[in-house]
């Protein structure tokens, strides 16, 4: 029986999942149905995502909403029948995350 | 002598009642958070690209079929969000006085400051900005 | 209720049968049982026993919720036979089948070695690090210390939450629920000292991280002993542990 590393994603996931459900749906109203409708204009994007603090934070939603993502989809489908395949399915799907994370620092930068 | 009959599994589980197939469909909503954070940092990429590559990017997001997508995301979002806070007293009990809190009183806070940052968040796109 | 099947006064049950001396595969019989509105269907599983076919086989004791015993699969989902009244499930046919994620021995008859393993293994009785004198009187306690672990202890060991569980369905290592929840009881037991020896097999990936929070465990169980409730816990303790484990000192307040 030897120690598990699953702690270390379970941390990230349960804090991801955390800001997930606080921020996602009313930031799917904004960037989804009040920008399409001009609602939100350029003017004011352009004032908060030029702010490096937004931005900052915009990295680490990011950044939590991938590995939570990650997490949550590698152990689905080990649920439905990938069991085998455990081990490569967690590192597709970590390396998935990260390479987002990468993309979004690119991104914010 | 044959033996007992072994372990029966199906990988269809889900599919035993609406419980199961509620909970799979929770579990689906992390694909529904990974799209839409690909989707926002596509934004903030055209918002930072000047006011050209944003008219560009608006007209896509004003395609019936990006609405489609987004209203679909929501949907997604405010499963995870319900489900996540339902389950958050079962994670993390939390005792005042010696005695537990219900679960009702923790899960009603969860919405309640749920509510309050949506609320921010909001203010911060449309007033502050 | 439908007027149909009260006027009839009776029921139809969807027995699974499987003798493995007699049977190559597992088939299901129908039976027409005397419909009773107070009946249960252990009461209707006995009537056909008594009345019918005496080689219907299953476990069963004390017909009230507490032994345990008589958990089978009732249309589907687990339940204890003898607080699953035929009235819910009208107009039938009510199908009763052997709990699922088990070997089965014959009928309703489960193997339950697995489980009894299990739960040996997480140590469920209080554990010390120096048993104290008789002399010195009993271990106290005060009520809100007995509420950090009461909820856990209810469990009568039916294994409902293991048939309900997809994740043992297809973990066999899995070490479950219930066994689970009972570690956690006697983990937050203020007067037990047996948390490392436990924590190897629970905080594993077999033990506690297996679980994925279908949470289904909890909504079967005839005690409300919320296992998966328990899990969760289990898996924040694991975790704090684990990032704590990275500092150089012991915050004050963790060392256990």
């Amino acid at each position: 029986m030897r120690p598990s590393n699953e702690p270390f994603f379970w941390a990230i996931f349960s804090a991801g999942g955390m800001i997930v459900a606080f921020l996602l749906p009313v930031l799917v109203i904004i960037t989804g149905f009040l920008v399409p409708a001009e609602v939100v204009e350029f003017r004011q994007l352009d004032n908060l995502f030029g702010n490096w603090l937004v931005r900052l934070v915009v990295f680490g939603v990011a950044f939590f909403s991938f590995f939570h993502a990650a997490h949550r989809i590698r152990h689905t489908l080990k649920d439905v029948g990938l069991r085998r395949i455990a081990t490569p399915l967690a590192v597709v799907c970590y390396l998935a995350a990260l390479a987002g994370t990468v993309w979004a620092a690119i991104v914010v930068l | 002598m044959p033996g007992p009959l072994p372990r029966r599994k199906s990988n269809a589980w889900w599919n035993r009642g609406w419980p199961y197939r509620i909970i799979l469909l929770r579990e689906l909503s992390a694909v529904a958070v990974a799209g839409y954070m690909v989707l926002l940092l596509l934004l903030v990429c055209n918002v930072r690209g000047g006011e050209g590559a944003f008219a560009d990017h608006l007209e896509v997001l004003q395609s019936p079929l990006l609405w489609l997508v987004h209203a679909i995301i929501l949907g997604f979002a405010q499963l995870h969000t319900t489900t996540w806070f339902r389950l958050v007293p079962k994670a993390m009990p939390l005792k005042l006085g010696g005695r537990r809190v219900p679960d009702e009183l923790i899960v009603a806070g969860a919405f309640g400051g749920w509510l309050a940052v949506s609320a921010v968040v909001l203010v911060i796109f449309l007033v502050v900005a | 209720m439908t007027s149909e099947a009260t006027a009839a006064r009776t029921v139809t049950l969807e027995v699974f049968r499987y003798h493995p001396e007699r049977d190559e595969e597992p088939s299901f019989q129908s039976y027409e049982v005397p419909y009773r509105e107070e009946w249960v269907v252990l009461d209707a599983l006995n009537w056909l026993k008594d009345e019918v076919d005496g080689t219907l086989s299953y476990r069963w004791s004390c017909r009230m919720g507490v032994c345990g015993s008589c958990g089978m699969m009732v249309n589907g989902l687990p339940r204890l036979t003898c607080n699953a009244f035929l009235r819910e499930f009208l107009p039938g046919p009510i199908r009763v089948e052997p709990l699922r994620g088990f070997p089965v021995e014959r009928d309703m008859v489960t193997v339950l070695d697995d489980f009894m393993g299990k739960l040996t293994e997480v140590k469920p009785w209080i554990i010390r690090e120096q048993e104290q004198p008789v002399e010195e009187g009993e271990y106290r306690q005060t009520p809100s210390q007995l509420a950090d672990f009461k909820q856990f202890s209810m469990c009568i060991n039916c294994m409902l939450c293991y048939a309900a569980c997809p994740v043992y369905e297809h973990e066999e290592e899995f070490i479950g629920p219930a066994a689970l929840a009972l570690a956690q009881r006697y983990n937050l037991d203020s007067r037990d000292q047996g948390n490392e020896q436990r924590q190897r097999l629970i905080w594993s990936d077999e033990g506690i991280w297996d679980c994925t929070f279908v949470g289904e465990c909890s909504a079967v169980c005839p005690k409300n002993v919320d296992p998966a409730g328990a899990i969760q816990q289990a898996k924040v303790e694991a975790t704090n542990s684990f990032f704590l484990s990275f500092l150089p000192f012991t915050p004050p307040g963790m060392g256990r």
